[in-house]
């Protein structure tokens, strides 16, 4: 098997401070509009009202947690499949990338990602991405997300390896299951995370955040 | 109101309606020369033939202005292994292009009429799988709403529907123009125009009746998944565009339905021609309207799922 490399996500560390996609939009210089890595707060349960005391509330299983996801760098990538001009392209590692010279902006692979990850520059009238930092990663140096975070709840590195190091689960809500494209990425899952497909909750981030 | 994809709406409207056209045309030149010998067969259909052209030429260059760079277009049959963008793309060139030489054949009389329907049959193949490939592009796992049999099942009602309006109203247009210039000795053609328009009216009446119930069904197998994202494009649907959707309905009832009832029981009256040409007319500009909102109303239901 050729090389994969992926992210390990632990989202029972990550606080949603959003340090990472700060931080990935400085090195890549993204403009307005595009986030190559978004940070996703998912929160769900409810109240219950006291019928004597309309002003107190009880909270019922009320839970929230936050999820830094950016491109998936997938082993199955629809993506790269549905590309009509081989812009696309995954490399020897794995990892994910456009060739702007060739992308048209027909924006097929923006309809086809699950995770939002191709993303389209008005200006310049293509599709940009995670590259995973690869300048930084050929220096031997971490991703831009990765050094930022305070609480070292994102991992870069080869996929297998971080598999062996925190096991196989690569999507909770409100992500998609991963048995389509299988993403490169590993996930410690919040003690509330909730199994795909069997959400309770919803994401709270406004329109304006992603 | 969304026209962010308005030129993918016209474009693939347009196309398929050419495809639509070439096929029913050809059926009907092959009948009509059954009938009434193949010069007449030809003088029915040739000019109907040529109009088909500048509307292909037309779905072709709206679709460039759907891309952010249009000037690297080419680029994009390249990855016909697994896109099948690249496919829709490399067939809607050869379908151009085979229908040009088609036509240039037909209009000139190139080569004996075997050959030249053998080069038609070819290229109505290549149309053919040219809708099928429109409508695998959107067979993508991650939108429900459009990862349904009614995807193929709708484009090619589209196809069909529209072709069949289309031509009726070009021979309509044909038989006219036939007319005034005293070039239809003995009614032959006015014979072939009614036998036509008979037929289009039945085509039209059976696909519209497949057409409401491919809607509802499809309604109702979105609404039965209930992802959040199948249940997003319900409400997109029914709810936020109901009015479009109503109005579509309507339309296409009233053009495809209602109408063709009236051009099938009032064709075979010769002093109700001029009526029976104004709906034909009518219909097809009716059905039009309805399957461009249909296609508006496909966009707008675009719902992902995850992230």
């Amino acid at each position: 098997m050729t090389k994969q490399l992926g992210f390990y996500a632990n989202t029972s560390a990550c606080t949603g401070c959003k340090a990472c996609q700060i931080a990935c939009k400085d090195k890549n210089n993204l403009p307005v509009g595009l986030l190559w890595r978004r940070v996703y707060h998912y929160s769900g349960g409810g109240w219950i009202q006291d019928p004597d005391n309309k002003d107190l509330m009880i909270p019922n299983r009320v839970f929230s947690y936050s999820i830094s996801a950016s491109c998936m760098h997938c082993q199955d990538a629809e993506c790269v499949k549905v590309c009509p001009t081989g812009a696309m392209m995954k490399d020897e590692n794995g990892i994910i990338s456009i060739d702007a010279d060739r992308c048209i902006g027909c924006r097929y692979c923006e309809w086809a990602c699950p995770y939002s990850a191709p993303q389209f520059n008005e200006a310049a009238g293509v599709m940009t991405k995670c590259d995973m930092c690869k300048d930084l990663v050929t220096q031997g140096q971490n991703p831009a997300c990765v050094d930022a975070c305070p609480m070292r709840a994102i991992e870069f590195g080869d996929l297998e390896e971080l598999q062996a190091k925190y096991g196989t689960v690569n999507a909770i809500e409100p992500m998609p299951s991963g048995e389509h494209t299988k993403p490169a990425l590993v996930i410690t899952p919040h003690k509330d995370a909730e199994r795909v497909g069997a959400g309770t909750g919803h994401i709270l981030n406004l329109a304006e955040e992603i | 109101m969304n026209t962010n994809e308005w030129a993918l709406i016209i474009f693939t409207v347009v196309l398929q309606m050419a495809v639509g056209s070439f096929v029913i045309l050809g059926g009907v030149h092959f009948f009509a020369s059954r009938r009434s010998g193949i010069d007449a067969a030809d003088k029915l259909s040739d000019r109907a033939l040529l109009a088909i052209g500048p509307v292909v030429v037309f779905g072709l260059i709206v679709t460039l202005l759907h891309l952010g760079n249009p000037l690297k277009a080419p680029g994009a049959i390249l990855n016909v292994g697994t896109s099948w963008l690249s496919r829709e793309i490399l067939l809607s060139l050869l379908f151009s292009v085979g229908g040009a030489i088609f036509a240039f054949m037909q209009w000139r009389k190139l080569s004996t009429p075997t050959v030249r329907n053998v080069v038609g049959l070819v290229v109505a193949v290549v149309g053919i799988a040219l809708v099928y490939s429109m409508a695998m592009i959107y067979r993508l796992f991650s939108v429900p709403a459009w990862d349904t049999l009614a995807t193929p099942v709708t484009f090619f009602i589209t196809t069909f529907l529209l072709g069949s309006l289309a031509m009726g109203a070009a021979f309509v247009a044909n038989f006219w123009y036939i007319r005034r210039r005293n070039l239809d000795t003995q009614n032959v053609q006015y014979n072939l125009l009614a036998g036509s328009l008979r037929w289009i009216a039945l085509i039209s009446i059976a696909l519209l009746g497949l057409q409401f119930v491919v809607i509802a069904l499809n309604l109702a197998a979105l609404g039965v998944q209930g992802t959040e994202a199948a249940t997003a494009s319900i409400e997109e649907i029914a709810q936020q565009q109901g009015v479009i959707l109503g109005v579509r309905l309507l339309l296409l009832f009233v053009g495809a339905g209602l109408m063709s009832v009236f051009v099938y029981t009032m064709v075979s009256s010769e002093t109700k021609l001029r009526v029976v040409s104004n709906m034909a007319y009518a219909a097809f500009g009716l059905v039009l309207v309805s399957e461009l909102l249909g296609r508006y109303l496909f966009y707008a239901s675009m719902v992902r799922i995850g992230l």
